[in-house]
């Protein structure tokens, strides 16, 4: 009981949290996609009428789960290996590594509008930078945006532009592990490619997961690039589940069809992440 | 119980005094910002809108006038975002504080009507105010922004489209620029069009004569469009809409797709300075009434004049698809007599002559014949002589809008993705049409068995 | 700064010394071939990196009919502009009232920030180190709340913030963050369960409360986190435009998000104040970043106790 009221003491912020600002909503939109809803005249109850149409009957909400996860099946593994090669390089003891950390963290920080608007001009496939450059080796590059086939890939390579915010988590993870271990591991001869292996991946390895489960839960509500750039298309090829969600949320006003979607997606979204977070027992190391 | 040192408990004490300061504070920050702050007891007016840089003091100047014209309201404006305005708006209807009055750039009258966002603005016309809006305005600002019988928008600003093109090409290609030798016929323009067009040694696109795009655009002048009025009901699979998109998809392909896509892409982004009218990239262009305004500001020694699109055989002359903005009192404003003297003021209903200063200074369209003949409206056509032809769009009775339905965002996005299909030659015109026409009687019997009336 | 029984930074016997010596020698020294590949390999990168970044600063310094300049051939001088607008920046900064929103932006980052990660820390120390019924499962839920795309979310917490009499205030951005961010509480949990129990647990036994062991024993540890959620929310907050948007309507409130906002309008899109404001409002996070990295990495680790 006395062990209990300590950790309980110790949460009590976000419990409080929770009951004040998260638990009346989130019970509220459970309620809302079971019922008709335009915002401002009171819901009105329809059963499961928005979850048979979801499943049933539209066509783009296959589509944009489609998209939606082929869209994370490669931008967050890419983003992982990304973001931990990019860390480990950045843990060297070189010159001027101050300055090329700040250069690899500058594009997560840039607005998502001034983003935006840079790689539309980058991909454009007439006078954009990349197939520019392209065409100085001689290959004609692609439609990029403007290609059913090429639009998802695109977004995909911006993703990774952004992998800096991950970087800095790693870093601060690499700091952690403790010296004695890369040591130890020297003491008995171990090539540089055994320590990454065997000491470093490990100990790295509560964080991997951790952006792991975050770029999943990210992912998968991941929109507005595809807002400001493409809108969906070209032929909805970039029309990811939360574009969809926010236009019959918010334009569409169909805000009972767009909590049934929502929570789809949760369901979705906490099953996938209940199965990574089983499999952690068999691949992420705790030192504690 | 968990030891706490005192020192830890004096820390937790402050930080929870703290955070109860501010919460105080922030209290009475609210208390603050909601209190109007208006001059001499005037009830105040809360007013939404949108424009921004250039634009914001020339609605300011609307406000002031306003104020400074009576002495019982004060206007108050508040300048919001585009890309968020609406959720902003809606949240605040539905939180039951909205402003009185709100500029409203989507077409979603009749989604907000049905939804009982917005108040009906008719009722408050005096008789006066009702005859001259009745009869006097013109049928694109009467006949928009109704839902169910009742007006929920009132329309300001029209945008119209018609045809710009280069004197000096015309000139190069034999033909005389005169607008009164425009072709008569869409036909001949694109004949015209296709003279004009322009390719480098390797086969690539330099200049296109006349390329037509965009469905909503073209479908008026076959007479086609998406409501038809005397069924009240959405009419998508048309043979004037199929026509008019066969004709797109003709000249697109006419033209190669491929080629066009890197064309297009090529161009300059359509706004201000880099129209690509401008550096000659496109001969004929149909383009907004705003273009005229831009071209004084950032070419002004361009040859340049307007002609409204040609119909093509079996068409309707003088049409244009349009998009309009609105003024609107949303349900639930605490001020809405002096929001309705608000919007009175600026659309000019009790004196159109001195609204007319409004409209030329925002770039729009006249309302109402009245309005046009007004010295300060003619002074601006002296100034930009090819306004004319928008301002005799403006009065047409073609003029093509949004569908009055309250499922209008959804139709208007599958009818964006059906053209967008067509137009990238993935499926026939006939194809798109047909599933656009799908799509949306599968949304409407959703909606019905959810319970919405039409 | 303790009287703990464990000193968290002695390395160990003699014999320790010199292959530690040694190690870190080879860790912190690579050979000149490798370092040059290193380089190498970063100047490789920061091309990608830098590009678009510089493309936004020099279209902010270009007059507003060259930005889209696609006259003939390609060369680096198109990326150059010529003659340079500086007078770009000071007239993006009269655009919106810069100083005003820099000091609400400023305000509104330093609560977030201290809210946010003091609040996330003690939260984190209790799913972390501590055991208690329910764990489990409420840190689930705790996951859980992000999973909900806030789109859906957004009209009850209007409406709560509503009734709680926070419409106008600043307190709907700020006391959430008092009360744990997900995100910083699952990435403290990481970092915390990461730390070795041996400290803690001699604490515990020599009788020190779990408050002690937090504060004296967890907290220090864990700076490097601690410093890397304190940045992360700066930068949320810092970026933040929507909760202006809704929750305010006095313009001397909003903040500098909301002004970049404001730059777009229709009819007209200003690129180069748009590019200028867009730089202005990223400078502030880089000088922050650069200067205080020192707290996120370090070449080697050299904390922790020796086993």
């Amino acid at each position: 009981m006395k062990k209990n009221w300590i950790g309980y003491a110790f949460i009590s912020p976000w419990i409080i949290g929770f009951l004040l600002f998260t638990a009346f909503p989130f019970l509220s939109s459970v309620y809302l996609s079971f019922t008709r809803y335009n915002i401002i005249t009171p819901a009105v109850w329809v059963g499961g009428a928005n979850y048979h149409t979801l499943l049933t009957g539209d066509p783009l909400f296959w589509k944009s789960l489609g998209v939606t996860f082929r869209f994370a099946a490669i931008a967050v593994p890419l983003g992982i290996v990304a973001g931990v090669a990019l860390a480990l390089l950045l843990n060297l003891n070189l010159r001027g590594m101050g300055i090329y950390r700040t250069i690899f963290f500058l594009p997560s920080i840039v607005p998502t509008v001034a983003t935006s608007v840079v790689f539309l001009w980058l991909f454009n496939p007439e006078i954009g930078l990349v197939n520019r450059l392209l065409k100085l080796v001689g290959v004609t590059g692609p439609p990029w945006l403007g290609s059913a086939s090429w639009a998802l890939p695109t977004l995909v390579l911006m993703s990774l532009w952004g992998v800096g915010g991950s970087m800095v988590i790693y870093l601060a993870g690499l700091k952690d592990i403790p010296s004695y271990l890369y040591e130890a591991a020297i003491i008995d001869g171990a090539t540089p490619w055994q320590r990454l292996r065997h000491v470093t991946l490990p100990m790295l390895s509560p964080v991997i997961f951790f952006n792991l489960v975050m770029g999943l839960i990210g992912i998968f509500q991941y929109f507005t690039e595809a807002y400001i750039m493409t809108q969906g298309g070209p032929e909805d090829s970039t029309h990811f589940y939360a574009l969809y969600l926010f236009e019959r949320a918010w334009r569409y006003l169909d805000m009972g069809y767009a909590s049934a979607m929502a929570w789809v997606l949760f369901l979705v979204i906490m099953a996938i992440t209940g199965v990574m977070f089983w499999t952690q027992r068999r691949w992420v190391h705790y030192e504690g | 119980m968990a030891e706490l040192k005192s020192g830890n408990a004096l820390s937790l004490a402050a930080g929870v005094i703290a955070v109860g300061l501010l919460g105080w504070w922030g209290i009475s920050q609210e208390r603050e910002s909601a209190a109007p702050h208006t001059a001499h007891g005037r009830i105040p007016v809360y007013y939404w809108h949108m424009w921004s840089a250039e634009w914001k003091p020339v609605m300011e100047n609307v406000v002031t006038e306003f104020n400074a014209s009576q002495t019982k309201y004060e206007v108050i404006p508040l300048q919001v975002p585009y890309g968020n305005a609406d959720s902003k708006f809606l949240l605040s209807v539905a939180g039951g504080d909205p402003p009185d009055v709100m500029a409203q750039w989507t077409q979603a009258i009749s989604t907000w009507s049905q939804g009982g966002i917005l108040q009906p603005l008719e009722t408050r016309m005096t008789p006066t105010e009702k005859n001259y809006f009745d009869n006097e305005t013109y049928p694109v600002i009467h006949n928009n922004g109704w839902y169910k019988g009742h007006l929920y928008g009132m329309v300001m600003g029209v945008d119209v489209y018609a045809c710009y093109y280069r004197a000096d090409d015309f000139k190069q290609a034999g033909v005389d620029p005169d607008p009164a030798k425009f072709p008569s016929t869409l036909e001949g323009l694109t004949a015209l069009g296709k003279k004009l067009d322009r390719t480098d040694a390797s086969g690539n696109l330099t200049r296109v004569g006349f390329l037509p795009a965009g469905l909503t655009q073209f479908a008026p002048a076959f007479g086609g469009g998406f409501y038809d009025q005397s069924t009240r009901d959405v009419a998508l699979d048309t043979p004037q809409n199929l026509k008019a998109l066969t004709y797109i998809v003709d000249e697109h392909n006419r033209l190669g797709m491929d080629r066009l896509l890197r064309y297009n892409a090529s161009l300059k982004p359509q706004n201000g300075a880099d129209w690509p009218f401008i550096d000659g990239s496109m001969s004929i262009s149909l383009d907004g009434e705003w273009r005229v305004q831009q071209l004084a500001k950032f070419a002004p020694n361009l040859k340049y004049h307007v002609a409204p699109l040609p119909a093509p055989a079996g068409g309707k002359p003088m049409a244009s698809f349009s998009v309009t903005n609105f003024l609107t009192i949303p349900a639930g404003a605490k001020h809405s007599e002096g929001a309705w003297e608000f919007i009175k003021f600026w659309a000019g209903m009790d004196n159109p002559a001195r609204a007319a200063k409004y409209n030329t200074a925002f770039g729009w369209l006249p309302s109402s014949p009245r309005m046009a003949g007004s010295p300060v409206y003619q002074a601006y056509l002296k100034k930009y002589p090819e306004y004319k032809t928008f301002v005799d769009l403006a009065a047409s009775k073609n003029i093509v809008t949004t569908p009055p339905v309250p499922y209008q965002m959804f139709l208007m996005d599958r009818i964006s993705a059906a053209d967008d299909l067509a137009e990238r030659g993935s499926v026939t015109p006939g194809m798109a049409l047909k599933g656009l026409t799908k799509d949306v009687t599968r949304e409407r019997s959703q909606r019905k068995e959810l319970g919405y009336d039409e | 700064m303790s009287n703990l029984p464990v000193d968290a930074g002695t390395v160990g016997s003699t014999g320790f010394m010199a292959a530690s010596r040694r190690s870190r020698a080879f860790l912190t020294g690579l050979s000149p071939a490798q370092r040059f590949l290193a380089h190498t390999a970063l100047l490789l990168l920061c091309l990608p990196a830098l590009l678009p970044l510089f493309w936004m600063v020099s279209t902010s310094l270009k007059p507003e009919t060259q930005i889209f300049d696609h006259s003939g051939t390609f060369g680096l001088a198109n990326l150059i502009p010529h003659p340079a607008q500086w007078n770009n920046y000071p007239k993006a900064l009269e655009a919106v009232p810069f100083e005003i929103y820099l000091k609400n932006t400023l305000f509104l980052c330093a609560f977030t920030v201290i809210g946010a990660v003091s609040s996330s820390s003690l939260v984190a120390y209790g799913f972390a180190r501590l055991d208690f019924r329910g764990k489990t499962p409420l840190f689930l839920l705790m996951i859980s709340t992000i999973a909900l795309p806030a789109q859906v979310t957004m009209v009850p917490v209007f409406t709560l913030f509503r009734w709680l009499h926070w419409y106008g205030t600043y307190l709907p951005m700020i006391v959430p963050s008092f009360c744990g961010v997900p995100f910083y509480i699952f990435l403290l949990t990481q970092f915390y369960r990461n730390l070795p129990m041996e400290l803690a647990e001699a604490a515990r036994v020599d009788g020190a409360s779990e408050w002690r062991i937090y504060w004296q024993i967890m907290l220090p540890l864990s700076r490097p986190a601690l410093a890397t959620c304190a940045l992360f929310q700066f930068l949320g907050t810092w970026n933040d435009f929507l909760g202006p948007l809704i929750y305010i309507n006095d313009p001397n409130r909003y903040t500098l998000a909301y002004g970049l906002q404001q730059l777009l309008s229709t009819h007209g899109g200003e690129w180069a104040s748009l590019m200028a404001d867009s730089t202005i409002f990223v400078l502030p996070v880089v000088v922050l970043f650069f200067f205080t990295q020192k707290t996120f990495v370090q070449g080697i680790a050299t904390t922790g106790s020796k086993n």
